[in-house]
C-alpha cells in the first residue's frame, strides 16, 4: 500500500472513533485527542500488517499504543483513560470477519451435514470466528493492560500529595 | 492540613452512593468506581466498605476512629454510556482531595455535572453516520458504499433513539436499529449500488457494537472483579446477538 492510501485510512480511523466519542458523550476538550489517538493506533496496525505481521498481533500492538497514549492524554486533559481509549479502539473491531462468520453460521444451519460444501463452510466459519474472537480479545486486553498498570502511578500520586 | 468539617455519616453515605451509582450506570469500570469512592471518602475522613454489583451498590461508611457508622443500598439505574459524567465525577473527586470541598459543595457539583448537556441530536446522528461511512472505507468500500453506510447508520441510530425514548427493552431497541440499518443497506445490494455493496451491509450495523461492555468486562476480569466482569461480558454478548438477529432477519427478507 502506498503512503497516501495509508494516511488516508488513518483519517478514517479518526472519524470512526469520533463518531463513537460523540455517541458516548465525551467532554468536548477530548474530541481532537481521541481523533489523533485513533488514527495513530489504526496506522500502527496497518503498517504492521504491511510488514507481514499477523493481524491479531498487529491489532494488539495498535490497541496497546492506544492504551498507553490514553493514559498520557488522561493526565493532560484531566479525564479518565477509558474516555479516550474506548472510542479510539472501536474502529479496529473486525466487523467484516464477524459478518462472514455470521453468514457462515447461517449457511451451516441451512445445509445438510452430508453435502459436499459443508466441510468447506465449516472450515471457513471456524476460521473467521476464531479471527474475530482473537482480534476482539487483543483489542480489549491491549487497551485494558496499560490502564491497569497505570493505576499504580495514580496511587503513588495520591500518597505524594498527601505528604505535602 | 485538612480543614475540620462537620458532616454526618448519613449525608456522606448518600453522596457516596450517588457518586458510585452514577459512575457504574454510565460506563465506568468497577475498579474506577471503587477508587473514586475511596478517594472521596478518604479526603472527608471516612472509611468505607463497598459491595459493587452491576445493578446495585451497597456501602458502609464509618467515621475514622468513631463508632458512628451506617450502611445502605442503592439501585444502579441502567443509563447507558455518558463519559462526560464519568470524567466530571473523576475530576470532582480530585477537587475534593485538593481543595477540601464539603459534602454540600460536592452535592452541588454532582447536580451541575448531571445537568451538563448532551451533544445535539442532529450532531450525534451525523457524526455516528460519518463513523459508519468511515468503517465502510476502512473495510475497502468506495464512495457509493460509504454513502449507503452513512444513510443506513443514520436511520438505524434514529430508530434506536426513538425506541429507547418509547421505553422499549434496550436489547429490543438494538434489534430494531440493526434491522433498520440492514434493511437500508440491503436495499443497495438489491439495487446493485457500488462495486462491493456487501461492505456497506456488514458495516451498517457496526455503530451498535458493545464496545464499552466488552472492554469494561475485560478490565473487570483482569482486575479481579470476576463476577462484574462476567455480567458485563454476558451483556455484551446479548447485544451482539441482538445485532446479528436484526441483520439476519433483514437478509432473509431480501433473500441474500
Amino acid at each position: 500500500m502506498e503512503l497516501f492510501t495509508l494516511l488516508e485510512k488513518g483519517i478514517w480511523f479518526g472519524f470512526a472513533a469520533l463518531g463513537f466519542a460523540i455517541l458516548f458523550n465525551v467532554p468536548q476538550r477530548t474530541l481532537f485527542i481521541i481523533w489523533i489517538i485513533a488514527a495513530l493506533g489504526g496506522l500502527t496496525k496497518l503498517i504492521l500488517i504491511q510488514l507481514n505481521v499477523e493481524i491479531t498481533i498487529a491489532t494488539f500492538a495498535g490497541a496497546s499504543l492506544i492504551g498507553i497514549l490514553s493514559v498520557y492524554a488522561a493526565h493532560t486533559k484531566h479525564a479518565p483513560p477509558l474516555v479516550f481509549s474506548i472510542p479510539a479502539v472501536i474502529p479496529m473491531v473486525p466487523g467484516i470477519f464477524a459478518y462472514r462468520m455470521m453468514l457462515g453460521l447461517m449457511k451451516l444451519s441451512s445445509t445438510a451435514a452430508t453435502s459436499d460444501t459443508y466441510s468447506i463452510s465449516l472450515a471457513e466459519t471456524v476460521s473467521y470466528g476464531l479471527k474475530t474472537l482473537f482480534i476482539l480479545m487483543a483489542l480489549a486486553v491491549g487497551v485494558a493492560v496499560p490502564m491497569l498498570i497505570s493505576r499504580k502511578e495514580t496511587i503513588k500520586k495520591v500518597k505524594h500529595t498527601a505528604e505535602n | 492540613m485538612a480543614k475540620e468539617r462537620t458532616t454526618n455519616s448519613k449525608a456522606v453515605e448518600e453522596m457516596l452512593l450517588d457518586v458510585g451509582t452514577l459512575l457504574m450506570g454510565n460506563g465506568a469500570s468497577t475498579g474506577r468506581v471503587r477508587t473514586t469512592i475511596n478517594r472521596i471518602a478518604d479526603a472527608l475522613g471516612y472509611e468505607v466498605e463497598l459491595l459493587i454489583t452491576s445493578r446495585s451498590l451497597m456501602l458502609t461508611v464509618n467515621k475514622e476512629g468513631g463508632l458512628d457508622h451506617t450502611s445502605s443500598v442503592k439501585r444502579t439505574p441502567p443509563h447507558g454510556v455518558n463519559f462526560k459524567l464519568v470524567s466530571g465525577i473523576s475530576r470532582l473527586s480530585w477537587r475534593v482531595v485538593e481543595e477540601g470541598l464539603s459534602v454540600e459543595q460536592i452535592n452541588q457539583d454532582i447536580e451541575r455535572i448531571k445537568a451538563l448537556p448532551h451533544y445535539p441530536r442532529f450532531v450525534v446522528l451525523a457524526l455516528v453516520a460519518l463513523a459508519g461511512a468511515s468503517f465502510c472505507r476502512l473495510f475497502g468500500g468506495e464512495a457509493p458504499e460509504m454513502i449507503v453506510a452513512f444513510s443506513a447508520t443514520f436511520f438505524g441510530l434514529f430508530i434506536r433513539q426513538e425506541a429507547l425514548k418509547m421505553r422499549f427493552n434496550p436489547y429490543i431497541s438494538i434489534f430494531f436499529a440493526s434491522f433498520t440499518a440492514a434493511m437500508v443497506a440491503g436495499l443497495s445490494i438489491k439495487l446493485n449500488i457500488g462495486h462491493s455493496p456487501e461492505n456497506a451491509l456488514a458495516t451498517s450495523v457496526l455503530f451498535l457494537i458493545p464496545g464499552v461492555p466488552l472492554i469494561n468486562s475485560l478490565s473487570d476480569l483482569m482486575d479481579g472483579n470476576t463476577l462484574n466482569g462476567m455480567v458485563r461480558g454476558v451483556n455484551g454478548l446479548i447485544i451482539a446477538f441482538s445485532i446479528a438477529l436484526g441483520l439476519m432477519l433483514a437478509m432473509q427478507i431480501y433473500s441474500l
